[in-house]
């Protein structure tokens, strides 16, 4: 089965097919941000910066990521799952054709009415969720969206969750080969109903097995999202990329209660929620930087993204990308503008992609594999 | 008209009520944008520490100031943050948002009913009503004297009732107490406030038809045939439309956190397809209520 493959357009011109393809990045692509000097060494640090400033202003900064198979996302700058729905809701207020890739809502197999109220409550630098992947099922957001997302340039990833490899080989199907679908994310912070609704998340066996499936399933670009609910990401990651996943993204939310106030009972209908914003952006620094140093398939980073510093901070412990969340809703026109500022700072600092940016936290790979924190994580 | 984000400038700050508050900002675009039942959702100014904006219902709205005001209470560090407002300030308004109540054109009578806070979500259509041309009974129910919404704020031509909890100030006793004593002279009615409240109001209004006989004969209301549940027809026949309240996210459709139960079994969003409901599109018992 061969999927439909769209054709990405960035400032008008097209990129993929018609691109020189950059090799694929093994990371880290460079150890330092520094620009490298363009002729001779230059005599003085400012007037060496002064120089490449001006060099920089007229060279066009290359944004694009490739993720494989096909999908050349625009720009690093996506939209997570959940918050943004299926990127018709903001209407006017956000240009969407100006982001990187959209995630759409949670999507399974069968409509889902998703769980009690509350569903969702600030919480000290952040949020917390449980809405239960309400959907209207699968063949409902084709119907429905399919259309709208194959006039937009933007790539869709659609964010699939199930409760059994069955599940997700069933929504993946039907997905495959629908025009205005560009790739899939898998949410694979779901129950897995066979093992006793034990999530497929947090066991590398169960990961790399619902991954191994739906890439026989399709050829479509897969992505797969990993939880930071887990003792150890690596072995997790590394069974998820060798079971032939083209990318990660990270992290999906952490697990966490609130209670009501003044009552003394949990104050989410579903007494659990998944927590987001700025207050999980240290955990998910540490997720990616311990991913990156295990697999070679680039890493989508999300957690807490409110501002171009975090991006570069996500850049440098090893990310392509990133998704913004929760910040969404509180300033609708972040993801476009940060688009604009990476833009402008990877001309600030020098360089003409920001993929030259990736890594640079990263331990040095010809030193020994940290061991750094390890064993005196709580 | 499509929502917008606006800068809005504070015009005037105001503790109305021991801890509540009436705040005037200035924002034309949402001013002659919005309709009764619409609201806001505002930013706050540090995100770091509240990531969320705060849903406030546009309480009232003047087309020749270009003038909206908000009401709210201070429940938490959001709102003790907008207190902290001076004139002058600006903060970020995304709006008008969700769907406005619906009025049938041949209604002359409303009975407007709020509890608490819930006055802000009907406020402004008792000022729309007054403009064209119908009769306003406001009924308004607190805990005591001191959280009685001051009528000084309130349109002349309304007729004001107030029942209290402690009996300190009108009625002794809950708001629906009142409501049978209006329900033949009203055409429609119109309710915000806690839901225990709203869920007494649908068992009023779905025995109605039945008990008032007579006074109903001839007026088609409630599931007219050919509207389709939800739509704005649909709710303009229903005698009782309620505006709901519920925790936001997004507050455009776009995260499902905001959603109450349809009677058709599919959840519905607060801040899309509502904030106003006809009641019989709701379900009003159970985990979901
Ligand atoms: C309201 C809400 C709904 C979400 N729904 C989904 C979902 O359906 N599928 C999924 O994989 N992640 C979902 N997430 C997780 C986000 O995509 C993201 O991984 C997480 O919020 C961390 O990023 P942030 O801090 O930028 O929000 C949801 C998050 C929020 C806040
Ligand atoms: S608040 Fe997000 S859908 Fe209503």
């Amino acid at each position: 089965m061969k999927a439909k493959r769209r054709v990405i357009m960035s400032s008008g011109r097209p990129l993929g097919a018609s691109r020189t393809p950059r090799p694929p990045r093994r990371r880290p692509a460079l150890a330092t941000v520094v620009p490298k000097p363009k002729s001779e060494p230059r005599s003085s640090a400012a007037t060496s910066q002064a120089e490449a400033a001006d060099a920089a202003r007229d060279v066009e900064i290359d944004l694009s990521v490739d993720l494989g198979r096909g999908l050349v996302l625009p720009n690093p700058i996506l939209v997570a799952s959940g918050a943004f729905g299926y990127g018709v809701e903001y209407g006017d207020v956000v240009d969407v054709d100006r982001l990187g890739a959209i995630c759409c809502k949670g999507t399974t197999l069968k409509p889902r009415i998703g769980n009690p109220t509350p569903r969702v409550t600030e919480t000290p630098g952040g949020m917390l969720n449980s809405i239960g992947l309400q959907n209207p099922g699968v063949d409902a957001v084709i119907e429905k969206y399919a259309g709208t997302w194959a006039g937009w340039n933007v790539p869709v990833i659609v964010n699939v969750a199930g409760e059994s490899v069955s599940d997700y080989v069933e929504v993946t199907r039907r997905l495959e080969g629908v025009p205005g679908i560009a790739g899939i994310e898998l949410n694979i912070s779901c129950p897995n109903v066979g093992k006793g609704g034990l999530q497929f998340a947090i066991d590398a066996g169960a990961a790399g097995e619902v991954t191994a499936a739906v890439r026989r399933a399709t050829d479509l670009p897969l992505l797969v999202k990993l939880s930071p609910n887990v003792a150890d990401i690596r072995p997790i990651a590394r069974a998820i990329a060798e079971a032939g996943a083209d990318a990660l993204t990270a992290i999906n939310t952490l697990s966490g209660i609130a209670v009501a106030p003044g009552r003394g009972r949990p104050l989410l209908g579903n007494i659990y929620g998944g927590l987001s914003g700025p207050a999980v952006k240290p955990v998910a620094l540490r997720i990616v930087y311990e991913a990156a140093q295990a697999v070679k398939i680039p890493i989508i980073a999300i957690g807490g993204v409110t501002e171009l510093a975090d991006v570069l901070d996500f850049l440098s412990v090893g990310a392509v990308a990133v998704q913004v969340g929760t910040a969404i809703f509180a300033d609708p026109t972040l993801p476009v503008r940060l688009v604009d500022e990476l833009s402008a700072e990877c001309r600030r600092v020098g360089v003409t992609t920001h993929l030259d940016l990736v890594g640079s936290a990263l331990p040095n790979r010809a030193g020994a594999p940290s061991a750094k924190g390890v064993e005196y994580r709580p | 008209m499509t929502m917008r984000l606006a800068a809005a400038e504070l015009v005037e700050s105001r503790e109305i009520l021991p801890g509540q508050w009436l705040q005037a900002y200035h924002a034309p675009t949402i001013a002659s944008g919005s309709r009764a039942g619409q609201f806001v959702h505002v930013r706050t100014g540090d995100f770091s520490g509240m990531v969320l904006r705060r849903p406030f219902s546009v309480n009232t709205a003047d087309l020749a100031t270009g003038v909206i005001t908000i009401h709210f209470r201070v429940i938490g560090r959001g709102t003790e943050w907008f207190t902290r407002l001076r004139a002058g300030d600006e903060i970020d308004l995304l709006g008008p948002l969700g769907r406005p109540f619906e009025v049938d054109p041949r209604s002359r009578h409303l009975l407007l009913v709020a509890g608490g806070l819930g006055m802000a979500g009907v406020r402004m259509l008792a000022d729309e009503a007054i403009r064209d041309g119908r009769q306003v009974t406001l009924l308004f129910g607190a805990a005591s004297s001191r959280e009685v919404y001051p009528s000084s704020l309130l349109p002349d031509e309304i007729e004001y009732v107030v029942a209290t909890d402690d009996g300190s100030l009108g009625h002794h006793g809950f708001v629906t107490d009142l409501v049978p004593e209006y329900e033949a002279w009203a055409d429609q009615a119109f309710a915000c406030g806690p839901s225990a409240m709203l869920a007494a109001l649908a068992r009023q209004a779905e025995g109605r038809r039945g008990r008032l006989g007579v006074a109903s004969l001839g007026r088609k209301r409630g599931g007219g045939r050919g509207d389709p549940a939800g739509s704005p027809a649909a709710r303009r026949k229903a005698f009782l439309q309620v505006s709901m309240e519920q925790n936001m996210g997004c507050a455009v459709g776009a995260c499902l956190g905001c959603v109450v139960m349809s009677t058709s079994g599919v959840p519905q969003r607060v801040c899309r397809e509502g904030p106003v409901f006809a009641a019989e599109e709701l379900v009003w018992e159970g985990a979901w209520s």
